[in-house]
């Protein structure tokens, strides 16, 4: 690295190498560019005028809409939602795939089938078992509730997307079920990196199940533990699929966040300066997580 | 010692509990694709269907043209492969192998699109495609599918030439290679694993991708599947045992080709931590 000081910097933007870089990457960077980079500018645009029904841009407001926006309570409704819904899934992503991933550590018969079974809900689409959840929580038809019924664990289960508490729980659930397997199988895989010799010599030193866990499996996770949760963290935030297959962000709003809100306010209540303002917004709280994500990657990276 | 053998005894309960649990849905997506419209609809609703009604299979096909949407799906998920394959080969060999200004900032901002969502760009989006001639067509579908991969691939194909030694290389240039040639001849067929990561990995995505779908699509014979899946529930809300069949036969081949996939796709996301 130190003798690329000495070239001038004519020659290091456009010597051989370079220019074979430049063309390498010329094509997705100019898919990027028209199809990713240029509609974020646009939705920055737009978010500064007003617009009609038929989304043109009709009149220059400056920073109007965002105050409108801001001063909008059913907005902090809304993005107070999606903040609950990012935590509780990942909290209770990340306690039943660590569950897993322990169970799946322990030696028995069936274990390899056992793993292969759990990655199904992750291997499928989540658009398709979404649907099949919408049928599973049918309140008179579905066989959720008939199973909870018969096996009297709730003799009176609620009609799950028909209320808001509910529809809400009934959501968030089908998120964290699709996500629980991508926390197991990266515990898992982190558990058996983990050398064997420190669990012994643990065992010797009269270490007790949970002291190992805490103080070898966890402390040995830790890297993975923070890429996985930041990771998952923008996934759950960036979900669209399951609200809007299932509720479309109601009853009540009780299920709109974000994301639903953006596509909702542009394509059904045709309110595309708000819902571009949301979009926005939505980007900068998704730029910030991922600065972070990627500080970290890139620390282990060079490590 | 008798403490973890205590612990042994709950876990193949415990690990029933959470299959059933986890596999929910799938058993009721296999209870009711083998009812017949009478046993879908029985109140109190029953687990075991009164007879297996293999018509179901059949009319998915005949009755609800099931085969063309397979076929618009395959179709897109082709394109979005192939497109985003001659995308992101060529850009992973660049920000692995070359020396050029600005290498590391294309790496971060590779890692950073990873993380963007559809969602913020859907409106401006609309309005490019439809300005571009592009909407209510599979080129969008395919187009931003491969995009939207782009990143991720490019950033596991550049893991994988990052693991080839540069002497291979360097000895095929010696031996008047020109640099194309050794990506061509050298790095890609030693890649081939990772190559087929993905690619595969494209493929799933544009199979399981709804959003495009929904706001680019409007003509029934360009409906993917999963569209076109969404559109029957709300058409015919009755007939859950068609469903539950299409949705089967759906996730069939993205299931086989994710097990392909599975243990690079645990390794690549948890950023080299763990080895696959």
């Amino acid at each position: 690295m130190a003798n690329l000081a000495v070239v001038p910097l004519r020659k290091r933007l456009w010597n051989a190498e370079a220019r074979l870089a430049y063309v390498l990457l010329a094509p997705t960077v100019i898919f990027l560019i028209a199809f990713m980079f240029y509609p974020i500018v646009y939705v920055f645009v737009m978010s500064l005028f007003r617009t009609n029904k038929l989304s043109q841009l009709t009149k220059f407001v400056g920073f109007k809409n965002y105050a409108e926006r801001l001063t909008d309570p059913e907005f902090w409704g809304v993005l107070l939602r999606s903040l609950n819904w990012t935590v509780i899934a990942v909290v209770v992503k990340f306690l039943m795939g660590m569950l897993i991933a322990i169970l799946l550590n322990m030696k028995f018969p069936g274990r390899k089938i056992a793993r292969m079974l759990f990655i199904i809900p992750w291997a499928s689409s989540v658009p398709i078992s979404t649907l099949l959840w919408q049928w599973v929580y049918h309140p008179e038809f579905g066989l959720l509730n008939h199973t909870l019924k018969i096996t009297g664990l709730w003799a009176n289960p609620p009609m799950w997307l028909g209320r808001p508490t509910s529809a809400f729980i009934a959501c968030i659930w089908v998120d964290i079920w699709a996500g629980i397997p991508f926390f197991a199988l990266v515990f898992l895989a982190g558990m058996q990196a983990v050398p064997t010799e420190l669990y012994e010599s643990a065992n010797m030193d009269g270490a007790g199940a949970g002291r190992r866990f805490f103080s070898i499996t966890l402390a040995g996770l830790r890297e993975l533990i923070l890429i996985t949760t930041l990771l998952s963290a923008i996934w759950t935030f960036n979900d669209f699929n399951v609200i809007y297959i299932l509720t479309r962000g109601g009853p009540a709003n009780a299920t709109n966040i974000l994301t639903t809100s953006v596509y909702m306010s542009a394509f059904v209540f045709l309110k595309f300066d708000s819902a571009a303002v949301q979009a926005v917004l939505t980007f900068a709280i998704l730029t910030i997580v991922s600065v972070i994500y990627a500080r970290f990657y890139f620390r282990k990276e060079n490590d | 010692m008798r403490r973890q053998n205590r612990a042994r005894i709950f876990t193949i309960p415990l690990t029933i509990i959470l299959l059933a649990l986890m596999l929910f849905p799938f058993f009721v997506m296999i209870s009711t694709m083998l009812k017949s419209g009478e046993d879908v609809y029985k109140s109190p609703p029953i687990w075991i269907p009164s007879h297996v009604e293999v018509q179901n299979f059949i009319k998915v096909w005949t009755q609800y043209d099931l085969a063309s949407y397979f076929k618009t799906s395959i179709f897109i998920a082709l394109g979005a492969m192939a497109l985003n394959t001659l995308l992101c080969v060529p850009a992973a060999y660049a920000v692995s192998r070359l020396r050029f200004v600005g290498r590391k900032s294309a790496l971060y901002l590779l890692l950073m699109i990873e993380m963007f969502s559809p969602v913020i760009v859907i409106i401006s989006l609309f309005k490019i495609m439809t300005a571009a001639k592009l909407y209510d067509t599979l080129a969008s579908l395919i187009i931003m599918d491969a995009l939207f991969t782009v990143a991720f691939n490019t950033w596991m194909m550049n893991g994988y030439f990052k693991t080839i030694p540069k002497d291979i290389e360097e000895a095929a240039l010696i031996d008047g290679c020109s640099r194309v040639q050794t990506i061509t001849k050298i790095m890609i067929p030693i890649a081939v694993p990772g190559l087929v990561t993905v690619m595969i990995y494209s493929f799933i995505f544009a199979w399981n991708e709804f959003l495009f779908g929904l706001s680019f699509i409007s003509s029934k014979n360009k409906m993917p599947l999963t569209i076109a899946l969404y559109n029957f529930v709300g058409r015919w809300t009755t007939q859950w045992q068609y469903l539950c069949m299409a949705a089967f036969l759906a996730l069939i081949p993205v299931l086989i080709l994710f097990f392909f996939i599975e243990k690079r796709l645990v390794a690549g996301l948890a950023g080299g931590a763990v080895k696959g």
